[in-house]
């Protein structure tokens, strides 16, 4: 008995080796194979690698209803091409990981803007200009085409875009204030027992760059200086903290979100994100023109941008197969249908003429945004700057730091940690 | 028959020494070779050999901020070994209670924070409990007639809000060890020690304690180490990037983290990760020595 036992155990040790031994070597592409059995004619390998090299896989982490109006779209384009829209999750680490291997990366890639600076420079992206003109792009809104530019290359074909809106439960709202010292004014005097006038996420970089960039200040520009120091961002800074004794403490997403949800706020500024679920709690959502600043300037959110990125790797095999999906999803019908299915808001201007968009009050809110919406920096150092500035605006709203010297101190620690990038 | 005796075991251990090899040491090996690179985002492809430039910027983060890190981390630590154990003590105690009946649902009910997803409990703590407009205990506060609280934006409450998330994500492990240790003592003894005339608490001071002490020790000086190298607790409840709530309660891990991790440049992080690790086994060396010396 002990000896079989032994035989066993032995045998399924041996199973386990070579398991894993096989395990770890590459997977094996079946149509590879295929095309190279010793009984195929030459011609019909070549054919066969034609028809391998019309396979397009572009990586998503967007919502499956976006996924699937594009996926629809590229449809069309069977049986010369075949795409595949394919869900990535943690698509940043996996792009970083895989982004130069051709057996293992995807052709393309749906994401925003804003890691085309990391992506470029580890030199996994090709410019879009390589397989389609100006000729293409031209109805394209040119806030949108300038958010996929990194070093005087554009590395996206833009899609749709979002930014921060703002919101108000029209069941609760009479008028809405047209600047931010009128909203003041109401958040003071009517902000009590639970009820709130105005919320937002008040320490998060993302819905704290509208106050900055509406005073002229930046986080980080193009050329990669942090600007958390400079006099505009210290004054919208100092601006801004008025309104934080009138909003919750936390300022959290969960908690701006219920508040606005469950009717306790009248205003709300957030992304277009909210809008189903604001929907299916039946909130009267109204949406208005960002609210006007003393110097004269609206609130000038971020805007992310999503699109279309082409990998490196895919060369010159399959140039003709990326220009044929990227010349589709560029034209209006591709945002007609995003914004008929998931209420994105189109970058080709020409979708805007179409009348159930211009009808859509959430879609042409963003269309008249665009001109003033300013694109998240898409330089590699921004990976920094959003801890940094989360962590400025924290230590100013929710610890009552002084502003002046929380951003110097913020902006010293900005600097040496973009130095230790390099 | 002795030979074949003499290298059997290995063969029995090789499927296993192969997946160490590649899932804990080749990454070693290739996390100690990129330390010595200026691997990062603008030298994806074309990096090289840079010495010890990495180390010597990594020792740079050794500052006031570090050192304060360092220090809290020891509080944690320290704080939480002896709390955990001191509750976990208490619980077992009360289920090895000869009169208790149900013990196995009772263990079962104290187990469950153990089985839930760490995530999943500290974000429904941060949310269920210290939320400042939702969370339970500022509803409390709220209906007592007082001002809500933010526990979270301020050092001391965050820290101590962090400390009853451990503490209720630890003890269920705790208290299971000190069970089972307690199930291995003679009854004898306990019955002998009354008959002599002593109390409760003298009776497990002087001889429940000093007898689970032996089994105890490893799994003291793991937690011990689970402790000090926490990171989620505190990034998920005061650091986590778009809900910072302006606590400064680092630890060592989530310092770094913050320092090195977060530039994308993986000599330089890989040069920090080499100097905590070296930390650690310092001070796992450190620890082994007491505990063998005090078993002994």
């Amino acid at each position: 008995m002990k000896k079989v036992n032994k035989k066993t155990f032995m045998l399924l040790m041996a199973v386990l080796c070579t398991v894993m031994l096989f395990g770890c070597s590459g997977t094996t592409d079946n149509s590879k194979e295929k095309t190279s059995t010793p009984d195929s004619s030459s011609e019909e390998i070549k054919e066969k690698q034609e028809k391998q090299v019309q396979t397009i896989t572009i990586w998503h982490s967007a919502d499956a209803t976006i996924a699937d109006t594009l996926q629809k779209q590229v449809d069309s384009l069977n049986p010369d091409v075949n795409v595949k829209f394919e869900r990535k999750e943690n698509m940043a680490e996996s792009l970083k990981l895989v982004g130069n291997d051709p057996e293992s990366a995807p052709d393309m890639y749906l994401w925003a803007h804003d890691k085309v600076g990391v992506f470029a420079e580890m030199g996994i992206l090709s410019p879009i200009t390589d397989f389609i003109g100006e000729e293409e792009t031209k109805a394209l809104i040119p806030m949108t085409l300038e958010a996929g530019k990194y070093d005087g290359q554009n590395y996206q074909l833009p899609i749709y875009y979002e930014a921060l809106l703002f919101m108000y439960n029209k069941a609760l709202v009479k008028e809405v204030p047209k600047t931010t010292d009128e909203l003041l004014q109401r958040m003071k005097s009517e902000t009590k027992d639970g009820h709130y006038v105005f919320v937002e996420q008040h320490s998060t970089s993302y819905c704290s760059a509208p106050w900055i960039q509406g005073f002229q200040g930046y986080i980080i520009n193009e050329s990669k200086t942090p600007g958390l120091d400079l006099p505009e961002t210290i004054q919208a800074l100092e601006y801004h903290k008025e309104f934080v004794p009138y909003m919750p403490a936390d300022g959290e997403y969960n908690t701006v979100t219920t508040l606005f949800t469950e009717g306790k706020s009248e205003f709300a500024i957030g992304g277009p994100w909210l809008v189903p679920g604001l929907k299916e709690a039946k909130v009267d959502l109204g949406i208005a023109s960002m609210p006007v600043l003393p110097n004269g300037n609206p609130l000038k959110p971020f805007s992310g941008v999503q699109g279309i990125h082409v990998l490196k790797h895919v060369g010159e095999n399959k140039k003709g197969a990326v220009a044929s999906v990227l010349k589709v999803l560029v034209k209006p019908e591709v945002g007609i249908a995003l914004a008929e299915a998931a209420n994105c808001a189109p970058a080709n201007v020409r979708a805007y003429d179409n009348v159930a968009i211009s009808e859509n009050e959430m879609i042409m809110a963003l269309r008249e945004m665009a001109e003033n919406v300013v694109p998240m920096p898409n330089v590699p150092e921004m990976d920094v700057m959003w801890g940094i500035t989360d962590e400025l605006l924290a230590s100013i709203n929710k610890n009552n730091g002084n502003v002046a010297e929380e951003c110097r101190r913020c902006q010293k620690m900005a600097l040496e940690q973009i130095e230790a990038m390099h | 028959m002795d030979r074949r005796k003499g290298y059997t075991h290995w063969i029995y251990l090789v499927p296993f020494l192969i997946f160490i090899i590649m899932t804990v040491l080749i990454p070693l090996i290739y996390t100690f070779y990129v330390s010595f690179t200026n691997m990062s985002v603008y030298h994806w492809t074309n990096y090289k050999f840079i010495g010890l430039k990495n180390y010597y910027k990594a020792l740079l983060t050794v500052d006031s901020g570090f050192l304060s890190a360092l220090f809290r981390t020891l509080l944690w630590t320290a704080l939480n070994i002896i709390l955990l154990v001191f509750f976990a003590f208490v619980i077992a105690l009360g289920l090895n209670s000869p009169e208790l009946r149900f013990k196995n649902i009772y263990k079962t009910l104290l187990i469950f924070p153990w089985a839930m997803p760490a995530y999943v409990t500290i974000l429904l703590w941060r949310m269920g409990m210290f939320n400042t407009e939702f969370g339970f205990l500022n509803q409390l506060i709220r209906k007592a007639g007082w001002q809500p609280i933010n526990f979270l934006s301020t050092d001391v409450y965050a820290f101590l809000s962090c400390m009853i998330i451990n503490l209720w994500l630890g003890i269920p492990y705790m208290f299971t060890m000190i069970d089972a240790a307690m199930q291995s003592i003679d009854r004898g003894i306990y019955e002998n020690a009354y008959m002599e005339g002593a109390g409760f608490w003298r009776v497990h001071v002087f001889i429940t304690a000093p007898m689970i002490a032996p089994i105890l020790t490893p799994i003291l000086i793991m937690t011990a180490f689970t402790n000090f190298k926490q990171f989620d607790i505190v990034y998920l409840m005061t650091m986590q990037t778009g809900s910072k709530t302006g606590a400064n309660i680092h630890t060592l891990i989530t310092y770094v983290y913050d320092k090195a991790f977060v530039t994308s440049n993986y000599g330089y992080s890989a040069a920090v990760t080499g100097i905590i690790s070296l930390i650690i086994i310092i001070l796992y060396m450190g620890m082994q020595k007491i505990a063998r010396s005090k078993v002994n």
